[in-house]
């Protein structure tokens, strides 16, 4: 019991954020409920991002109905690669990845083959909301698949590693690469035993990662280390994340984004309860930098001064950058 | 202390006056009746002896459409040693019969009288041959073996030995849910007492928990001006409550307002409320276990569901029950898996799977002389379908052994909820000051604006303190 008492009080003075903060003080004040949709239908997303001219993977069709689903082949033409999305799917469930045409089926890429008739099943799945939060009707996205850069070849294994920033009110406070594992099954969540490794916000260096709540420095299926590696294009990755703020006006949204070998950084998804997993990647409690930021805001707000994503980017940077390299 | 509360339903024939005639309980032996009340309205109610029993007679110049009547009363048993003196007839004339049946009496009372010592043996044997397998016995019943036709049966032979014999209908005071209707007895007198016999089985002696309604030939109501009428009766035993004992002490302070309690309301409605004023307890526990201590349900308030259905089956069988149904509704729609079927007619068929699983599972538990087994009947069905559901996208989603969490979670947390819900001490609390409840509330909105640690969390970021 008394244990306990001291990992609370050694919690709390790192500035840890358990799940009744985040939703209490972080979700429900900053993330309007009438804005929900716009984050959890992913077409929403899309579109809006379009429109703002944000980078996102090129949509290739929409599938609405049952009848639609004949359309399959009309909409992927003649590509050899794609990606089939539910729009309010949550932690990426329902998501199917072709890579490649084979005699007449496609091949996942993990290698399964799949015929039309397990495609047709998958998007009726999806129609019916098996996939969707609270099993609404939905729709199926029909989209560019991104062929992850060379850089992360060394400390991935199968799937796209994508980069998650957590972003109050248009300033990122905090990043992560996430690392697809053999356990995960080529996705990107933690929950399902993807890594997640901690990223400097100045300069886009990794640092240790976490993989199932624990600590770790080297990917278990690659065994290389995973820190010490430069993100290419941190600053884009930075700007993109921070405009989102204005994109979708949810005041604490995480941004997953991907770096395309030849598009470069695209916007994948945003999240309006992003996990706590993060913390542990990053070494680092988010409770203190949420109330940075916080106080800048207030100062703003009493000079009556806006700032522009650029801005906010520097400001994050300064405070919470050049984390110095755990000595070990 | 009972509380029996007789229901009167009936539909009244529109313009025409209604006149309702009911035995009550004539109340001179075993029981004190602490209250008595007639709650009708717009009907004049008069109470008359008719030799050993009482009637209540409602009347109404004019009603018409449905109709319902209560008759409540409050009784408590009698402490006291000593009997009333009783008297009764010892003797009295056969009824006369002729031909076959005349043939079969007689066939039948040779053998009885052989059997017999006195009264009390005579009319054991009778019972017993009249539910043989006796062709003489089946003469006599000509294929009706309801337990009226045997007592007339009874009463028959008896009266050709001259042997008194008396209707006696009782009522069951026992705590079950849900009505039941007047039991029958006979009675004879031998002297000095009052014998008792089942007519069913031979069994002597009344036992503690009848409680005589009325005696002799009559039905237990008459109806005039009405049709489809129907009686149903409802009792529960409690102690004495505090809002009583207040009544009781106080008898000067004008206290109307303790009229407004929830013990006023009709007592298969209480019984009703007993249960569902327990569910914010339930949903109690869910929250403090979900936001403070961290562990994994499936949904929100599924537990408190399932932890009603505990309420059914009792705790141990009821986690049997709802493994190997969940079980083996998860192995089915893993099958169903392979069919690619859409998700409402996948649901509807684990459903129909889920019904002939308990009508199989009642079925074999009550050949195997279970009788828990069928209590199941009422465990919700729904609730189960939608479990199977959730679990089997869980263990999709998040792999096989975050299911295995969630559902031991989720059992966790119904048990729980179910042991706290079934403390009889909070149950009568929150029935009698249901106001308790806003002290949950506050407790609630408190929980609402809880920021701290989940116990669970002080793990999970453990290995913040490692170095």
């Amino acid at each position: 019991m008394i244990g306990l008492i001291k990992t609370w009080k050694e919690l709390h003075a790192k500035g840890i954020m358990g799940i009744n903060r985040r939703n209490a003080d972080y979700i429900l004040k900053y993330n309007k409920r009438n804005l929900y949709p716009i984050v959890d239908d992913k077409i929403i997303t899309k579109l809006r991002a379009i429109e703002a001219g944000i980078h996102v993977p090129e949509m290739y069709g929409i599938i609405e109905t049952e009848k639609q689903i004949e359309k399959f082949d009309e909409i992927i033409g003649d590509r050899n690669d794609f990606v089939i999305k539910p729009a309010q799917g949550a932690g990426g469930d329902g998501i199917m990845v072709i890579a490649d045409r084979f005699e007449g089926n496609f091949k996942t890429v993990s290698g399964k083959i799949v015929s039309h008739d397990d495609i047709a099943y998958l998007l009726s799945s999806i129609l019916t909301g098996l996939y969707s939060l609270g099993g609404h009707r939905d729709r199926a996205l029909i989209e560019y698949r991104v062929s992850p850069d060379q850089i992360f070849k060394s400390i991935s294994y199968e799937g796209v590693p994508d980069i998650r920033i957590i972003v109050l009110k248009g300033y990122p406070v905090m990043a992560m690469l996430r690392l697809p594992t053999r356990q995960s099954g080529g996705k990107a969540n933690l929950h399902q035993g993807a890594i997640g490794v901690g990223v400097d916000l100045a300069t886009g260096i990794t640092l240790k990662g976490t993989w199932l709540n624990k600590k770790i420095s080297k990917h278990p299926d690659t065994t290389n280390a995973v820190d010490g590696v430069q993100l290419p294009d941190w600053d884009g990755f930075m700007k993109l994340a921070a405009g989102c703020y204005e994109l979708c006006g949810l005041g604490y949204i995480g941004v997953d984004m991907v770096l395309d070998q030849d598009k470069g950084p695209l916007i994948l998804e945003l999240n309006a309860r992003p996990g706590l997993n993060i913390q542990i990647a990053n070494d680092c409690g988010l409770f203190h930098r949420c109330h940075a930021v916080e106080a800048r805001l207030e100062q703003l707000e009493k000079d009556d001064i806006l700032e522009t994503p650029e801005e906010r980017v520097k400001f994050a940077q300064s405070l919470f950058g050049h984390v110095p390299k755990s000595t070990d | 202390m009972w509380n029996i509360d007789a229901k009167i339903e009936f539909q009244a024939s529109s313009g025409d006056p209604v006149k309702i005639k009911m035995y009550i309980p004539p109340l001179n032996k075993d029981y004190v009746s602490l209250n008595e009340s007639f709650i009708s309205n717009n009907y004049g109610v008069s109470i008359n002896r008719d030799g050993s029993n009482r009637r209540a007679t409602w009347s109404a110049r004019r009603a018409s459409g449905n109709q319902t009547l209560y008759y409540r009363l409050v009784l408590t048993k009698r402490f006291s040693d000593d009997k009333a003196p009783t008297k009764g007839p010892i003797f009295r004339d056969s009824i006369a019969v002729e031909g076959p049946e005349k043939i079969a009496a007689d066939a039948l009372l040779a053998p009885i009288r052989q059997h017999s010592a006195d009264v009390e043996t005579f009319i054991t044997e009778t019972i017993k041959r009249v539910n043989s397998n006796d062709d003489n016995a089946k003469t006599l019943l000509a294929g009706d073996s309801s337990t009226s036709k045997k007592a007339s049966i009874i009463e028959l032979l008896l009266s050709i030995a001259h042997v008194p014999m008396e209707r006696v209908h009782t009522v069951r005071l026992s705590n079950d849910a849900g009505s039941q209707s007047p039991e029958l007895w006979l009675r004879s007198y031998n002297g000095t007492e009052w014998l008792y016999f089942n007519p069913d089985n031979g069994q002597i002696g009344l036992p503690n928990d009848r409680l005589i309604w009325w005696t002799g030939d009559g039905e237990l109501f008459k109806a005039e001006g009405a049709k489809k009428t129907k009686v149903s009766f409802n009792m529960n035993n409690s102690e004495m409550n505090a809002i009583r004992l207040a009544k009781m002490t106080d008898d000067n302070t004008n206290a109307g307002f303790l009229e407004y309690s929830l013990y006023s309301l009709p007592l298969a409605t209480q019984q009703a409320f007993q249960i569902i004023l327990l569910i914010p307890i339930g949903v109690l526990v869910i929250l403090v276990l979900r936001n403070l201590i961290g562990v994994q349900t499936l949904g929100t308030f599924t537990p408190v569901l399932i932890s009603l259905a505990f309420r059914e089956t009792q705790l141990g069988f009821g986690i049997v029950l709802f493994t190997i149904i969940t079980t083996l509704g998860l192995s089915l729609r893993s099958y169903l898996e392979h069919l690619k079927l859409q998700m409402l007619p996948r649901l509807s068929v684990v459903l129909t799977f889920v019904v002939v699983l308990i009508a199989a599972i009642s079925l074999f538990s009550h050949k195997l002389g279970l009788e828990r087994g069928l209590s199941v009947a009422l465990f919700p069905m729904v609730i189960l379908t939608m479990t199977i559901e959730r679990m089997s996208i869980t263990w999709e989603e998040r792999g096989g052994s975050h299911a295995m969490k969630v559902a031991v979670g989720t059992l966790f947390a119904a048990s729980l909820a179910y042991l706290l819900m079934s403390v009889p001490e909070l149950a009568y609390f929150i029935f009698t000051f249901p106001a308790v409840l806003m002290i949950l509330v506050a407790f609630m909105l408190a929980m609402g604006r809880y920021r701290g640690y989940r116990l669970t969390e002080l793990f999970r970021f453990k290995a913040f303190l490692k170095d």
